[in-house]
């Protein structure tokens, strides 16, 4: 079965007012959500990445090294989940009530390469 | 996760910080709690929910404010350097055993008595409770008070000023402090519950978080060493009348009285924990407005049918009221039981007094109580007249349907 990786953006200072109650309604949506992909068995993986920056390295020999990337946007990429689906139709279909989205982010879907061509 | 898991969790937090770092840094305790809430909301999408969240959230706010304390002392800050160490040194991990349970709820106590300081002004206490003991946004209070954001904003500001420049303590006040402290605190929590019984609205939630809130404040105070008659009577009260919340609004949300309501529909559980502090209420010979209220309540709720509401006794109690604390609204409430008793025509001469009362002049359930009367009277012209007045004060969306019902059925 083909993977696609979903790519969660969003703007944190979107959650910097929202009230405790309303955090944790946040997190049973999201949770709620992930454990649908579980029961289904499509759910390859999921992390969270730490907060920017992270590391950018650049050139060969002599590997520079800088703080980054800095997001031009006020988003910023928070964390991933990876899923099995059939097409990129059926993988945005598995996305489309994911809760990033109803609180403002952007999810960015990309099928993974596999590593053996199919026939 | 439990309900409101991090509304509750994050006012213990704050109490927690607080007593470690002062009541002086309140601001940066509040700050480093809605981190580590920040930080579960970032996290917990992508690993769910770990083992115990409570514990996570204050290993995480431990950590911030630990974080948030070598900023500042980088910055040549050297009050917060002290409180360092008894943050390092306090006892956080991961798991939240049974005596840390005890010390949460010491703390929570000794917020709400610091946030019920006489010295504050009444609103500002309400406010502050709310915030930070009860985990409430500015938004949500301001919700909740039919406020707008900045005003309770501010209110709050001011507070936290005041705490800092009086030198208010976050600590167990003994004697007579106590004792004028816990009436603030009662009456805090009181008007917490009225806010939110209110509204009558059932549309907007945070409002019947209020009756939640109050009654889980009033508990913390009844179970903890400062209780007292009257802390068991104003649970009493709050239990015994949120446990009718379900009834009062029907399936198709409209508002239902209390002669109408489905009692099955009640709290059969809150009426139980009302009854058990009403007992406890009776120790000793303290008789409060809480004990006349609570036991207005309970008769109320002791009634299996609306036929069985024992009128008489209910006259009594706000007798007794009216001696002890009396409000144009004991007045009205009193004037609907005289008229279960001695009819309308009665009930409207005890509400005469009220035509000159200027506290009352946009209280709508004035002129709708009158309205019901003369409605019952027969005069149903005159009916009409007050169920208009009525709706042309503030009230909530049922309640405004519920009167344009009543005034339908005058012509």
């Amino acid at each position: 079965m083909p993977q696609y990786m979903l790519l969660l953006y969003d703007d944190p200072s979107h959650w910097m007012t929202i009230s405790p109650e309303e955090m944790q309604k946040a997190i049973e949506k999201f949770v709620g959500w992930r454990e649908k992909l579980v029961n289904q068995k499509i759910l390859v993986g999921s992390h969270k990445l730490m907060d920017e920056p992270g590391k950018v390295m650049r050139g060969k020999g002599q590997v520079r090294v800088t703080d980054g990337p800095y997001s031009e946007t006020k988003e910023v990429l928070g964390g991933y989940f990876l899923i099995e689906a059939a097409d990129y139709r059926e993988a945005v279909d598995r996305t489309r009530d994911c809760p990033g989205l109803e609180y403002g982010g952007t999810i960015e879907v990309r099928q993974v390469d596999p590593m053996v061509p199919r026939d | 996760m439990v309900d409101h898991l991090f509304r509750s969790r994050a006012g213990q937090m704050v109490s927690y910080l607080t007593r470690l770092l002062g009541p002086d840094q309140l601001d940066l305790a509040e700050e480093v709690v809605q981190e580590a809430l920040l930080k579960a909301l970032q996290k917990w999408p992508y690993s769910g929910i770990p083992e115990n969240p409570a514990g996570w959230l204050f290993h995480v706010a431990r950590n911030a404010a630990l974080d948030a304390i070598r900023h500042r002392t980088l910055a040549g800050e050297k009050s917060v350097d002290v409180t360092a160490d008894r943050i390092r040194s306090a006892a956080i991990d991961r798991e939240i055993d049974p005596a840390l349970e005890d010390q949460l709820r010491d703390d929570e106590l000794c917020m709400v008595l610091m946030c019920c300081h006489p010295a504050l002004p009444r609103d500002a206490r309400v406010a502050l409770s709310l915030k930070t003991v009860g985990g409430f946004s500015t938004r949500e209070i301001a919700r909740a008070f039919l406020s707008d954001e900045a005003t309770i904003a501010q209110r709050i500001v001011r507070a936290k000023r005041q705490i800092r420049d009086d030198g208010i303590r976050f600590e167990l006040p003994a004697g007579k402090d106590l004792a004028v402290r816990l009436d603030s605190a009662l009456e805090v929590i009181y008007l917490m519950f009225n806010e939110g019984y209110a509204a009558q609205s059932g549309e907007d939630l945070v409002r019947r978080d209020l009756c939640q809130e109050a009654l889980r404040l009033a508990r913390l105070l009844a179970s903890s060493s400062v209780n007292n008659p009257q802390v068991h009577a104003l649970v009493a009260l709050i239990a015994l009348q949120t446990a009718r919340l379900p009834a009062r609004v029907d399936s198709a949300g409209e508002l239902v009285l209390l002669e109408d309501q489905d009692r099955s529909l009640w709290d059969r559980r809150l009426v139980g924990l009302g009854f058990h502090h009403f007992a406890q209420s009776a120790e000793g010979p303290l008789l409060s407005a809480y004990h006349i209220q609570a036991a207005i309540a309970a008769i109320h709720a002791g009634a299996g049918k609306t036929e069985d509401t024992d009128w008489k006794a209910i006259l009594e109690l706000y007798d007794q009221l009216m001696d002890l604390s009396p409000s144009p609204v004991v007045v009205l409430n009193r004037a609907v039981a005289i008229s279960k008793i001695r009819g309308p025509e009665a009930a409207l001469a005890a509400l005469r007094p009220l035509a000159e009362d200027r506290s009352l002049r946009n209280y709508y359930l004035l002129p709708a109580v009158q309205g019901h009367l003369h409605f019952d009277l027969g005069d149903k012209e005159t009916a009409a007249q007050y169920f208009q007045q009525a709706l042309d004060l503030p009230c909530s969306e049922p309640e405004k349907r519920f009167l344009r019902r009543k005034l339908g059925e005058c012509s």
